[in-house]
């Protein structure tokens, strides 16, 4: 990662509540303008490192730094880091206009301005005429926007979201990403997206942080980690990998599953024997899953047209390759 | 409708009439001509309204019975906000214990707490004082006011004050802006209901008492003379009175249950 | 939130330790002093001497009333249980969710309001020249003495608790899942069945707590003997009130309170552990 003056530096932060270890020791800097997603299954502790970032915990040990100057010690109220929250968190007793004009309020500004910059973010978003409403009269997708306008009004170096999208219908999913990554863009400023959906993170972020158990698994942009997992949790994680015994002694190769070239006919003699299970569509593609040799569980993908071809049968014997360069070492 | 349908409906109407019979008989009663009350009644008349409210005695005990009711009710939703807020929103050790000591009080029988209130407000000067029994009924209220907040506490997303807080206010004013407006209308409703309980108490307030008299107080001493059908009519005012803040504390309540 | 010291959870916790300290604590553990303290001359002075122990416990008198209170009480918890049940389960299976709702709203109101009126005006409509006799009367029969006796505080006791004891005893229907009945009728078991195997045995819990509510709030009550059941024998309520009248004896009364807080807190006690006991 780049030094130079990253806007927020976690070093050796932990966090413990009691003997349980939420958070075990992360080291990672995020840079200006970046958007940054913190990716993981639940309980890896990701929400917890947000949650540090917006000073509602404090950590165990380690310095959070924010924009040069240490946070440890600044209460959430006068750190300035708008969260969007995975409930939404509106306030059900103000209608949209207060909502969003809240942060204002709390920092005395004039009830003109706040009234002016509240309604240009309304717009900003696409939800003029929508301030005098109250929160239970508007949709999820809206409620989302409102949500989104309260945390920007304030103008902040860096917006926290965490999981924002988890409670939209699938196809909102897709709309609201454009919106926040468009809005980031334009913006210029920092993200810090915490979820558990890879497609999220991989969709929108520069740099995507994958967490298992309280530690950072790894760090890098989407495209790097998909292709070059560096352990293997995260081939496990993230996208659909197979992972074989390597080479040599405590040596794991993967390759990935659209990598994985399926034949009925030996084609050499690296090629792993494999029965067939089944079949799995997804869209555009379908996933086979073969049993190998020692009884593992190996997949492939492949097109329409190739599995017509292959016409595969429970139980039938198939032959998988992949070029050399299409695996990758990872070590145990 | 099944047949044990109708019979079950009957059952309910038969607990129903009981339940509220007294109630409506004191009323029909109060407006009747007749001293003693048998039926058939005898003829309609505002007579007995207007003789229990022609006494001075009657007006003083209901303004006694106003000013406790208003002063409780107010420390009755205090304490029990200030409790309900600190269970929603803090775990500590003996949690139970300090639950147990707020929610305590209705278990123990009034007239126990009548006596031990009458001996502790006389130690600290206190008995025969309306303030004495404004202290004793705020104990009583109170694990009311503290169920009510509590029930609509829960049904605060606990993001809410953080999310207040994550926008710029302290604790405090976070309190002030997002916590106490949510849960306004349960702190009417139990305003109301607390006032309530102080409006009807009586044993407490007859041991604590002494010359002050409160509405209760005055019916008992009226009752231990003989059948006067100036306590229907007096009866009456004060069950209405009860009944209404009843029903506004349990609407204010139920209707925010729907959102 | 951040490490800095705060005083704000304190403002929170704290009142209520203070009032309750203060104001319900401090009388009550007043009382149990008062009960070792010396009477003389009608004045009470601070002591550690057990004749108030001694006097009201070794008098017939307060046994006597110990057990009619006792027997009063466990008769009314009882009867409130049973008589509430057919009224509570209709209310949990048999009406809509809308009759249910304001079933109980309605029975809320009388439950926190004008206790004494009602048991006042029982006790005109109870009367021997009262409306029901009358009513009675035209039928042929009575008049019936209904006051001054066990059913006059019966009736007292009743219009106490029911109230209360159905508003439970519903809840803790309602809230049985409904799986386990249907569950129970696709196995084959008729309506007694179904009542005693499966809804009794769900329920059990509420329906105890709805009992002990209706045996404290009797063992404790004052108005409704003294009013209906012409306060002979006495209750220990009753006791009280007589005791703390009659020349200064508050030591005394004191010790019936203790004796009275006592039976509760173990009646309370050995019912819930009999609740919560799991079914082998």
């Amino acid at each position: 990662m780049t030094d130079q003056d990253p806007l927020v530096r976690f070093a050796g932060v932990r966090k413990s509540y009691g003997t349980f270890e939420a958070v075990k020791g992360i080291d990672l800097d995020i840079g200006r303008g970046e958007f940054v997603a913190i990716m993981g299954p639940s309980g890896c502790g990701k929400t917890t490192t947000l949650r540090m970032l917006a000073g509602l915990e404090a950590p165990s040990a380690g310095d959070i730094t924010l924009d040069g100057r240490v946070m440890n010690d600044v209460p959430a109220h006068e750190r300035d880091t708008p969260l969007v929250w995975q409930s939404l968190a509106l306030f059900p007793f103000l209608n949209v206009r207060e909502n969003v004009e809240f942060g204002l309020k709390m920092r005395g500004v004039s009830k003109m301005d706040s009234h002016g910059r509240a309604m240009m973010w309304l717009e900003r978003l696409g939800l003029k005429g929508f301030e005098n409403r109250r929160i239970d009269q508007l949709s999820g997708g809206q409620r989302q926007r409102v949500a989104l306008a309260r945390s920007l009004v304030t103008e902040p170096q860096m917006l926290l979201l965490d999981e924002p999208l988890s409670a939209l219908d699938a196809h909102l999913v897709i709309r609201m990403q454009g919106v926040l990554t468009r809005l980031q863009r334009e913006l210029g400023i920092t993200f810090v997206y915490v979820t558990h959906s890879q497609s999220e993170a991989f969709a929108m972020a520069d740099r995507v942080v994958i967490m298992g158990q309280g530690e950072i698994a790894q760090i890098g942009k989407p495209k790097e980690i998909f292709r070059a997992p560096k352990t293997r949790f995260v081939a496990e994680f993230v996208g659909r990998n197979n992972i074989l015994p390597g080479d040599k002694a405590g040596q794991e190769i993967v390759v990935a599953a659209d990598r994985m070239q399926v034949s009925a006919d030996q084609p050499d003699a690296a090629a792993l024997p494999a029965e067939f299970l089944s079949e799995e569509f997804a869209g555009t593609s379908i996933i086979c899953y073969f049993e190998g040799a020692n009884g593992e569980e190996l997949k492939a993908q492949v097109t329409e047209e190739e599995l017509e071809a292959l016409d595969p049968a429970p139980g039938q014997r198939f032959w998988l390759t992949w070029a050399p360069e299409a695996s990758h070492v990872i070590t145990v | 409708m099944k047949p044990s349908d109708l019979v079950f409906r009957v059952y309910l109407a038969a607990i129903f009439v009981f339940v509220f019979a007294p109630i409506v008989t004191s009323m029909i009663f109060s407006f009747n001509s007749d001293r003693f009350p048998t039926v058939p009644l005898g003829s309609f008349t505002t007579h007995w309204y207007q003789t229990a409210f022609s006494r001075p005695e009657v007006w003083t005990a209901f303004g006694n019975s106003l000013i406790i009711a208003v002063c409780a009710a107010a420390l009755s939703t205090s304490l029990g906000f200030v409790t309900a807020y600190t269970d929603f929103r803090y775990g500590f050790r003996f949690k139970t214990a300090y639950l147990a000591l707020a929610l305590l009080p209705p278990t123990i029988p009034l007239v126990i707490m009548g006596l031990a209130m009458l001996a502790w407000l006389r130690q600290l000067g206190l008995s025969g004082t309306l303030t004495g029994i404004v202290i004793a009924h705020t104990v009583m209220g109170a694990p009311f006011a503290m169920a009510i907040c509590r029930l609509r506490l829960q049904q605060m997303d606990s993001a809410l004050e953080a999310a207040a807080w994550n926008l710029g206010a302290s604790p405090w004013r976070a309190m002030r802006v997002v916590v106490i407006p949510f849960c306004l209308p349960a702190l009417i409703s139990a305003y109301c209901l607390t006032a309530a309980v102080s409006f009807d108490e009586f044993l407490v307030a007859w041991f604590v008492s002494g010359l002050n008299k409160t509405v209760p107080v005055m019916i008992l001493e009226i009752l231990q003379g003989n059948v006067d059908p100036q306590i229907n009519a007096i009866g009456t005012v004060v069950f209405l009175t009860s009944m209404v803040l009843v029903i506004i504390a349990q609407l204010l309540i139920l209707r925010k249950t729907a959102r | 939130m951040a490490k800095r010291f705060s005083a704000y959870p304190y403002v929170w916790r704290l009142p209520l330790l203070l009032w309750q300290g203060l104001f319900f604590v401090g009388p009550l553990l007043l009382m149990v002093a008062m009960s070792f303290w010396l009477v003389r001359n009608y004045r009470m002075t601070p002591d550690f001497v057990f004749d108030n122990w001694e006097r009201m416990l070794g008098r017939g008198y307060f046994w006597d009333a110990y057990r009619v209170t006792f027997i009063r009480a466990s008769i009314a918890a009882s009867l409130a249980s049973l008589i509430a049940f057919p009224a509570s389960y209709a209310l949990a299976f048999r009406v809509s969710e809308t009759v249910r709702r304001w079933a109980i709203f309605f029975l809320i109101v009388p439950f926190f309001t004008s206790y004494l009126v009602r048991i006042y005006a029982w006790q005109v409509l109870l009367a021997e020249t009262g409306p029901i006799n009358s009513v009675i009367g035209f039928g042929g029969l009575g008049p019936f003495t209904m006051l001054n006796s066990g059913f006059g505080a019966m009736v007292g006791y009743m219009t106490l608790v029911l109230p209360l004891v159905i508003i439970l005893q519903t809840f803790s229907l309602a809230a049985i899942d409904r799986n386990l009945i249907e569950a129970a009728w696709n196995l084959g078991a008729r309506p007694r069945d179904t009542l005693f195997r499966v809804i009794l045995p769900a329920a059990k819990v509420g329906l105890i707590i709805g009992a002990v509510f209706a045996f404290i709030l009797s063992f404790g009550d004052f108005v409704s003997p003294f009013y209906l059941g012409g306060s002979r024998p006495p209750t220990l309520s009753i006791l009280i009130i007589d005791t703390t009248k009659s020349g200064q004896q508050w030591p005394r009364a004191a010790v019936v309170a203790i004796m009275m807080i006592v039976t509760l807190f173990a009646a309370a006690f050995a019912a819930v552990g009999a609740a919560y006991r799991q079914r082998k």
